[in-house]
């Protein structure tokens, strides 16, 4: 291999991964040397699903150099303020996992372990009243935050929902415009080098030959580079995680226009709701081993609130990792790297977190084994993270009577997730390890939500002066009441701030 | 006694410095809590090695901060002077000095680091002085230094410093606060224990033939510490083995940064005091014949920090090879965990495998620094050539070679240095990426130019308006 620098990337695929990795590194083109071309078949399609986000993507966009508002015009997106689950910890109960946090710490004390402190103390208030993601959520209000850090406001996080294939639409129009050129063509063979193994073109059912020197992988469940054609492994998660297929389906627009996603549990998987301006987009992830495909496909059907608007979509995939995302001069992105289940809206972030660790570890030329290994390292760390947290969900469920579900109840959970249930158990305590993405609320939010309330709380928070606490307890629930009371509706606001073309 | 009962009683065993630190901070966070120390006879080895002077990192303020412990006590109680970071003599190949600051180096440009910046500059043929742009360096080369003043949002607000602190001094302000807070001074103690099973203690035997039960045992008595468990040995990596401190006093305050000499057969540091300078003299018994006095050290740690009802801190728990300046920051570290997890009941396997687990990932990451800092170094000795001689444990290796093939950083939960830390101390020992960060290299020279140019003069107009260092020391001294 020759040393230098890369002089062409080639991706293959056009699906939300390709053009998200399309659209960061036309940044690279600056150096008047490296080429980006991208590969898609219009034929074969995009999976078509993945529409909803959680708030680092306002990160891609602000890399990107993306207005906001632009965005959600052109996606006929809206705000998320966090993900409602219905009927996960029992039938009938429903909690919400915001985005941001609760309340504010007192005196160093965490705000959850203020809460369990009063609750000890014979004062049971609702966690959400904390929250003024919640707060707000429950209201249907949005709003974005004003800037100031000291009003209640500061208190909104927030990421969006979108038109998956308006989005790759409006990332090829970033990523043309800033040089990367298209190929519409099916991908028939991926060449390889004889001796080193390394990719060296993709050859077009229609002959053209497409060389480079770094190709990257966003072919989607088909794998067509990583796995067809170099053979990296394939973890499977499925003991962990066993939705394996999925039947997805949009329908009309309702009001109100909800602020966040909705999952609700279901006899053998989970039904998922993401709002948009022009559609709803609904689904519903299941277990084959325990529920049938019509019999899923009827049960979503009968469950939309609005009118289904097409056919419903089958989908099959296996949960886990490719154990080498990044082998020879491939990385994969998007599915064609792993998949877990949407529970959390994390699919679209590892693709961003892809990106941006591909961009930090750039390669050369001559392919060095530092830059493939730390990115593999650090891309296992951060999908085991995210697996532990949806695994959560799962073994934490109290849906008595339901085979799926008290098999889930009853799994063995990997040891990193044991311990970290077993250290909230005790006194409520958490951590947040290496960087992981879900903060010690989301963990708490969860947990809490799922019912797996703590034994006691942090001796910590005996030290406070109860009365006082219960004081600012009280004013903390109170400002975030009435400034979520104070917000416009989330369809006003869209309205006013970004309405999409009426399609 | 029931697995539920209440942790109400603990006993520190250990009269030094981490366990008065341990006293005095677990009183103020848990003031129901009955609270007895005894004594162990003996030079203050708690913290690993006795020095007459420690650091207090930067980041150790704040927390100190919130414990209780400001600022202005510190200076006084310690006799404490700054630290902008480290300067070396004597550790590079090219015999050039170099300095470490703390705190940022440069500023990112976008979403490239500022080290990946320099060394695009730097293959493209033009040197760079990372110092020349670390606000911390500035200042302490002009002699200047004041801390931001709270709430400052300019360029000074990016001054990083820590303190390096009297150790016996300011551990006699932590045991009058700590007894002024109830706790019991409860005797002295010999090392006799009566175990429990579970590698746990019943109770201790005191000197005077009493005994001491406790719900929590912590151990602040040392490396010696008869509750030690199973130990790692890591002689293999570090070769020096003998220590030696002294505290000399000056009329002028010694600059705000701690200076470090590498010599044929160890190193010897000096850390600024208010009045004076500790000394800390450490080298290879077997390179040194005829050296003076000293006192023998082993690095290794245990291989559990708690065990049973026994948690051990500081010097107890791991005793680390001086060099890095961590072992008050690590014995702080410990303290704080233990009050983080802090158990509200006798059984506590959840908390003492939490407590395990994170102790072990930031006494690994102390050993990489300390071992880095060591391994990277050009000094001249036949002990130093040794060292290099030995490869590497995997750990410590990948974050070398991966910030030698292209200038990123491993970060791991327990770091002691950060990005900017570790950055500084490769640069400091000629450690060079040889590839460049693909968006770096894609700017043009004069863009990358203007940035280096812009920072500099801001870092250089907000050093002029600090104080001189020696007119700000008169100030605190008075
Ligand atoms: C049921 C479900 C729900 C989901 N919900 C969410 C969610 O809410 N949030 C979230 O973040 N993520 C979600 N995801 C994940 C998300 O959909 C994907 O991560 C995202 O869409 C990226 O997909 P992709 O680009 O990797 O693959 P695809 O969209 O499948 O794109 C593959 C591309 O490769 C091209 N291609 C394939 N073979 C060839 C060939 N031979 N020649 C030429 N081109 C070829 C295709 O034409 C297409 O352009 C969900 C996924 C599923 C399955």
């Amino acid at each position: 291999m020759m040393a230098g620098p890369i002089r062409k990337v080639v991706i293959a695929g056009g699906g939300t991964a390709g053009w998200m990795a399309a659209a960061a590194l036309s940044r690279l083109t600056g150096n008047g040397v490296t080429e980006v071309v991208l590969v898609e078949s219009e034929e074969i399609g995009t999976v078509g699903v993945g529409e909803a986000t959680i708030p680092p993507i306002r990160t891609f966009n602000a890399m990107l150099g993306i207005d906001e508002n632009a965005f959600v015009v052109a996606t006929q997106g809206s705000f998320k303020l966090g993900i409602e689950f219905a009927g996960w910890s029992r039938e009938g109960q429903s909690y919400i996992h915001p985005f941001g946090a609760y309340g504010a710490d007192i005196d160093g004390v965490k705000f959850h372990q203020v809460w369990l402190a009063l609750r000890a103390a014979g004062l049971p208030l609702p966690l959400d009243d904390f929250s003024l993601c919640t707060t707000a959520a429950r209201l249907n209000r949005f709003q974005r935050p004003d800037g100031n850090p000291a009003s209640p406001l500061s208190q909104i996080a927030y990421a969006f929902h979108f038109d998956a294939g308006l989005y790759a639409a409006f990332l090829r129009r970033h990523a043309e415009a800033r040089g990367v050129v298209r190929h519409e063509g099916k991908i028939g063979q991926v060449r390889l080098d004889g001796e080193t193994g390394f990719i060296t073109a993709l050859a077009l059912d229609d002959g053209r030959v497409i060389e480079g020197d770094l190709f990257i992988d966003c072919t989607g469940f088909r794998a067509l580079l990583i796995g067809e054609a170099l053979g990296s492994a394939y973890e499977d998660w499925s003991h962990w995680l066993p939705c394996d297929r999925a039947v997805a389906v949009p329908s009309t627009r309702t009001a109100p226009l909800l602020p966040y996603t909705r999952s609700t549990a279901r006899k053998a998987g989970w039904q998922w709701r993401i709002p948009l301006q022009h559609r709803t987009g609904n689904g519903m992830v299941y277990c084959s081993r325990h529920i049938s495909d019509d019999e899923a496909a009827a049960t979503l059907l009968a469950n939309l609130d609005g009118e289904a608007t097409a056919d419903p979509r089958p989908l099959r995939f296996t949960t886990g990792i490719r154990k080498e995302p990044w082998r020879k001069n491939c990385v994969a992105l998007g599915l064609a790297s792993g998949f877990m289940e949407p529970l959390e809206s994390t699919s679209i972030h590892l693709i961003q977190i892809g990106i941006s660790k591909l961009l930090a570890l750039f390669p050369d030329a001559s392919f060095p084994a530092h830059e493939r290994d730390e990115y593999n390292r650090l891309t296992a760390l951060q999908w085991a993270q995210i697996r532990d947290f949806l695994i959560l969900h799962y073994k934490q469920n109290q849906r008595a009577g339901q085979p799926f579900w008290e098999e889930c109840a009853a799994m063995q959970v990997p040891e990193t997730l044991a311990r970290k249930m077993a250290l909230f158990r005790a006194a409520g305590r958490l951590f947040r390890y290496e960087d992981e993405l879900f903060t010690d609320a989301s963990w708490a939010a969860v947990m809490i939500g799922q019912g797996l309330m703590p034994e006691r709380h942090d001796p910590i928070a005996d030290t406070l002066d109860p009365a006082e606490v219960r004081n600012l307890a009280a004013r903390m629930a109170d400002a975030f009441r009435r400034t979520a009371r104070a917000m416009p509706t989330h369809a006003d606001y869209i309205a006013r701030h970004c309405a999409g073309r009426p399609m | 006694m029931p697995a539920d009962a209440p942790l109400a009683t603990i006993t520190i065993a250990g009269g030094g410095f981490a366990g008065w630190l341990a006293a005095s901070l677990l009183a103020r966070a848990l003031p129901d809590l009955a609270i007895s120390l005894v004594e162990v006879p003996g030079p203050d080895r708690s913290l690993g090695v006795a020095a007459a002077a420690d650091v207090l990192l930067p980041d150790d303020l704040p927390l100190l901060g919130e414990a209780g412990w400001n600022g202005p006590d510190l200076l006084r109680g310690g006799r404490a002077g700054f630290v902008l970071g480290t300067a070396l003599s004597g550790w590079r190949a090219d015999g050039a000095t170099a300095f470490m600051p703390y705190g940022e180096i440069g500023a990112p440009l976008g979403p490239i680091p500022f080290h990946q910046l320099v060394s695009t500059m730097r293959r493209r043929g033009q040197p760079v002085n990372m110092a020349n742009y670390a606000l911390g360096a500035l200042a302490a080369q002009a002699g200047r230094f004041a801390p931001p003043p709270p709430g400052d949002e300019t360029v000074h607000a990016a001054l990083t410093f820590g303190l390096s602190i009297d150790t016996a001094r300011l551990a006699e302000m932590l045991r009058g606060d700590a007894l002024e807070r109830g706790v019991r001074l409860a005797g002295t103690w010999h090392g006799e224990a009566v175990q429990r099973g579970d590698g746990g203690v019943q109770r201790l035997v005191l000197a005077d033939g009493t005994s001491l039960a406790a719900d929590l045992v912590i151990d602040a008595s040392g490396p010696a510490s008869p509750l030690s468990g199973a130990r790692d040995d890591w002689s293999p990596w570090f070769p020096f083995d003998r220590v030696a401190s002294a505290r000399r006093t000056s009329e002028a305050p010694a600059p705000p940064y701690v200076h470090c000499d590498a010599h044929h057969a160890g190193w010897q540091s000096f850390a600024p005091l208010a009045d004076g300078v500790g000394e800390l003299f450490v080298f290879s018994s077997a390179d040194a014949p005829g050296a003076p006095a000293a006192e023998p050290f082993a690095p290794g740690c245990q291989q559990a920090a708690w065990t049973g009802n026994v948690v051990r801190i500081g010097g107890a728990a791991a005793q680390h090879d001086p060099v890095a300046g961590l072992q008050l920051h690590l014995a702080l570290a410990d303290v704080l965990r233990l009050i983080a997890l802090f158990p509200a009941a006798c059984e506590h396997p959840a908390e003492a495998a939490e407590y395990n687990r994170q102790w072990r990932e930031k006494t690994e990451c102390a050993f990489d620094t300390a071992l880095l800092r060591l391994a990277c170094s050009g000094a001249l000795g036949a002990v130093w050539d040794r060292l290099r001689a030995r490869a590497l444990p995997d750990r410590a290796a990948y974050r070398r070679d991966l910030y030698a093939a292209n200038g990123r950083v491993v970060l791991h939960d327990g770091e002691v240095l950060e990005e900017a830390g570790w950055t500084a101390l490769f640069d400091a020992l000629c450690v060079q990426p040889r590839k460049g960060d693909a968006l770096s290299d894609a700017l043009p020279s004069a863009k990358i130019t203007a940035h280096f140019a812009a920072i500099r003069q801001a870092m250089i107009a907000a050093v002029g308006r600090m104080p001189p260092y020696q007119a700000l020391m008169a100030q605190v001294a008075a």
